[in-house]
């Protein structure tokens, strides 16, 4: 895995974003900008799920519609985060919280695979105004839990400074 | 001089700074549902008005704890940031993006037929606030600072 980790970061296009003059930065600042602009759209659909807001909705109107834009903004994300994590691979690969963000990643996708034939996509059945099964209310919180982890582990890796750029330049 | 407290633990700074990011992102997340809204991208079932209105409060506890837990990152080292540049665009766009948002952004969203307006308020609104990210961002990248000597 490290092998791998340091072709990526020697690739053409990972070197050029390394030794450009603010590729890091600007990068990094998409990156939160569109978790900005899109985090909003995981945060709504669970917190409804939730039953906490915006209540005059519902649930199936506020997740299906935000499906769309969750996943436009989960690709835009992702897309930022891997260049990152290209540039400086070698780094990443030996830094705890990215590992830890790995992992609550894998943990999101079997959220996905547990929970969205059972709960997200049985939504439009159950009437406006039914309660929800509890299962459900599970998936939410889980899934908030996860994401908040996957903020707490992003800025973690932060936090931890290798000796910079590491052995392989 | 009396020792700030914030700065006792070394947990202290990270937690703070994943509340702003939390609280931001419910902030400006809450605000881009308007503008994707209002540029005809999503939520069409709904009214911009009506989005406006049942956002509104989550956007106001966003910004409040962002502000909030910005102001007690920011007192635990005053001087790393006022002479900033980055961090003084950041609060600039910051007065605007708030100034707009709650004048021309929410009369143009809550209006009957925001059109084409509603489009140009939507882009200067996403605009302004991915502004106030950078401005955060760079923070901790831009060195140089103003210097009144």
């Amino acid at each position: 895995m490290l092998s791998l980790a340091i072709w990526l970061q020697q690739t053409g296009l990972m070197r050029a974003l390394r030794e450009s003059d603010r590729g890091y930065e600007i990068l990094l600042s998409l990156h939160v900008s569109f978790i900005a602009l899109f985090g909003a759209t995981i945060a709504m659909s669970n917190l409804r799920l939730l039953g906490v807001a915006p209540r005059g909705y519902p649930v199936a109107d506020i997740v299906d519609q935000l499906r769309v834009p969750k996943r436009i903004g989960f690709l835009c994300v992702a897309t930022c985060g891997f260049l990152l994590f290209g540039m400086k691979a070698e780094e990443y690969y030996l830094n705890v919280f990215f590992r830890i963000k790995v992992l609550l990643f894998l943990t999101v996708a079997a959220h996905a695979l547990i929970f969205r034939p059972p709960v997200y996509n049985r939504l439009s059945e159950s009437a406006a105004d039914s309660p929800l099964p509890a299962r459900a209310k599970l998936a939410a919180g889980f899934s908030l839990v996860v994401w908040f982890g996957i903020v707490c582990a992003g800025r973690g890796i932060g936090y931890i400074h290798p000796p910079p750029f590491s052995h392989h330049f | 001089m009396a020792e700030n407290l914030l700065n006792s633990s070394p947990w202290t700074f990270p937690i703070l700074e994943v509340t702003h990011i939390v609280s931001f992102a419910i902030a400006i997340g809450t605000v881009a549902l308007v503008d994707f809204r209002l540029l005809g991208l999503a939520m069409l079932r709904q009214t911009p008005g009506r989005l406006t209105k049942d956002t509104g409060v989550w956007t106001v506890v966003g910004l409040s704890t962002a502000i909030f837990s910005g102001l007690l990152m920011y007192s635990t080292d005053p001087d790393k940031f006022y002479l900033n540049v980055s961090f003084l665009f950041k609060i600039a766009c910051l007065l605007v993006a708030i100034l707009f948002h709650y004048t021309v952004h929410r009369r143009v969203a809550l209006s009957d037929s925001p059109g084409s307006r509603g489009k140009l308020a939507a882009c200067v609104s996403i605009a302004l606030w991915v502004a106030v990210v950078f401005g955060g961002i760079f923070i901790e990248f831009v060195k140089e600072g103003l210097s009144f000597s």
